[in-house]
């Protein structure tokens, strides 16, 4: 279940590592911190020591270094970028404003990629396929505005500071409620996400390593 | 909290794994068979898999999350052989660190099971999130020189999205389809994207949606693997009765939380008795 594959020697290791360190993370949840604590340093450890392996294997070397080594005037694009970088590593000894800027440019792109994306992609699209949309029901039709009306009183349930009438605040409050409930139903998804985990974790411990239920 | 319920808090996590282990080994999940439930996930990606072209190069956006990816892990294999045994190339993109580190091991695993390296292709992985996703969107529409397009021997016809909680199908509806016309997306995702991912398949922006065990069980059951099923652990996928179980658990804890609150309410509110 584990993904290991066959009886070497390398196999029944892996399963050996992998079934302790099971163990001793379902052991935090009857008190033992210590070696808990240890067991989140080593996953800390590897998934930082991994994430430099990938910074420099695939991003900064292939796709930085080779390039401005073949072609030195012909990418000014990454120039600029390698001068953003610097910036963002000289922040404590730059003018406010030119330190801000990488940041600036990081989330403003990002912000623009997602609400762009989000509009064009789904918005729209939502709307058409359920207001809009040829082969729409009248129940499509119900639903896709009930869903805009649902997303309208979110957005109004955000709105603070600004004077209201009783509607207005009715529908805030109802906003509110809405988006909580919401929430409620994406954690019970959440939980069997994360019950599914544990299964899989002890049919590993059952199965992969004792052998029992194979 | 007295010393017996403090020792009874401390065992009950133990005893949960103890009785998921019992409902592991009592054998009941032949009788609770996932896979006997609606298959029209399972027909819809197949109908996606068959309106290919022979010899079809899928590109496999490879992002699951290591939380959520025992959920999805058996299903995410049997599409992949399913795809390889079809004649299907694979050009694997990873958008996120837990999708490259769980792209590795599954391209590792493949390798071991024998696949056609030649139906392979590793396009490594891609920072920026949403902007890479832009970047390789247009890379491939041949909208800008991203070396990404040079590795690719055509465009793709179809996209495969593993997704997870970073970084999912949602992603790939948004900024990659509105710039590839024609490329379908099928995509495989853990049960807690279901309900951010369940309007895209109602408006047919996902070609096919394997977003529960129930689906991806059912999808499992009918998906023909040929030489290739070696790659599925034929006892993989969750327990049945281990989840049933756990979710009995979880439900009589929510119960008897709301019943202690409702009882102090209850208390709170009766008249007191002066003395």
């Amino acid at each position: 279940m584990s993904g290991f594959f066959g009886t070497a020697q390398a196999d029944q290791i892996a399963t050996w590592v992998a079934a302790l360190a099971t163990i001793v993370v379902l052991g935090g949840l009857l008190g033992e911190r210590r070696v808990f604590g240890w067991s989140q340093h080593l996953l800390a450890g590897l998934a930082t020591g991994f994430l430099a392996l990938l910074a420099i294997t695939e991003v900064i070397v292939p796709r930085v270094v080779e390039p401005l080594v073949a072609d030195p005037a012909g990418r000014p694009e990454l120039w600029l970028g390698l001068l953003l970088v610097a910036a963002a590593a000289a922040v404590p000894w730059l003018p406010r404003v030119v330190a801000g800027l990488p940041l600036s440019i990081t989330i403003g792109t990002l912000a623009a990629f997602a609400l762009g994306g989000a509009v064009v992609g789904t918005l729209l699209p939502q709307l058409a396929a359920t207001v809009a949309g040829r082969e729409a029901t009248l129940t499509d039709t119900v639903v896709g505005v009930a869903a805009a009306g649902v997303s309208g009183l979110v957005l109004i349930g955000f709105v603070h500071g600004t004077p209201r009438g009783r509607v207005v605040s009715l529908a805030a409050a109802g906003g509110r409620w809405l988006m909580l409930a919401g929430l409620g139903g994406w954690l019970g998804y959440l939980l069997f996400s994360r019950l599914v985990l544990l299964v899989d974790r002890v049919a590993f411990l059952v199965g992969d390593w004792l052998g029992l239920a194979r | 909290m007295s010393e017996r319920s403090a020792l009874a808090t401390r065992l009950a996590p133990l005893l949960l794994v103890v009785a998921l282990a019992a409902a592991l080994l009592a054998g009941l999940d032949d009788r609770l068979m996932l896979e006997s439930a609606d298959d029209a996930t399972a027909r819809a990606v197949t109908a996606a898999f068959d309106a290919m072209p022979d010899d079809a190069l899928v590109l496999v956006g490879f992002d699951p999350d290591v939380g959520t990816y025992a959920e999805i892990r058996p299903t995410v294999r049997a599409v992949l052989a399913d795809l390889l045994n079809r004649g299907a190339t694979l050009a694997v993109v990873s958008l996120t660190t837990d999708g490259r580190a769980l792209a590795i091991a599954e391209l590792a695993r493949m390798d071991r099971a024998e696949a056609n390296p030649r139906q392979l292709i590793d396009l490594g992985f891609l920072p920026g999130a949403e902007a890479a996703l832009v970047a390789l969107a247009r890379g491939i529409d041949g909208a800008s020189q991203d070396p990404i397009r040079a590795d690719l021997p055509s465009a793709p016809d179809l996209a495969v999205v593993i997704g997870g909680i970073d970084l999912g199908p949602r992603s790939w509806v948004e900024q990659v389809q509105p710039r590839i016309d024609g490329m379908p997306i099928v995509a495989v995702a853990p049960t807690v994207l279901l309900p951010e991912l369940e309007p895209y398949r109602a408006s047919g922006q996902l070609a096919a949606l394997i977003g529960t065990p129930r689906d991806g069980a059912a999808y499992r059951a009918h998906a023909e693997l040929g030489r290739l099923e070696r790659m599925v652990d034929p006892s993989a996928g969750p327990s049945p009765a281990a989840i049933l179980l756990g979710l009995l658990v979880a439900i009589g804890v929510l119960g008897q939380a709301f019943g202690s609150r409702l009882a102090a309410v209850m208390r709170a509110a009766r008249p007191r008795d002066v003395a």
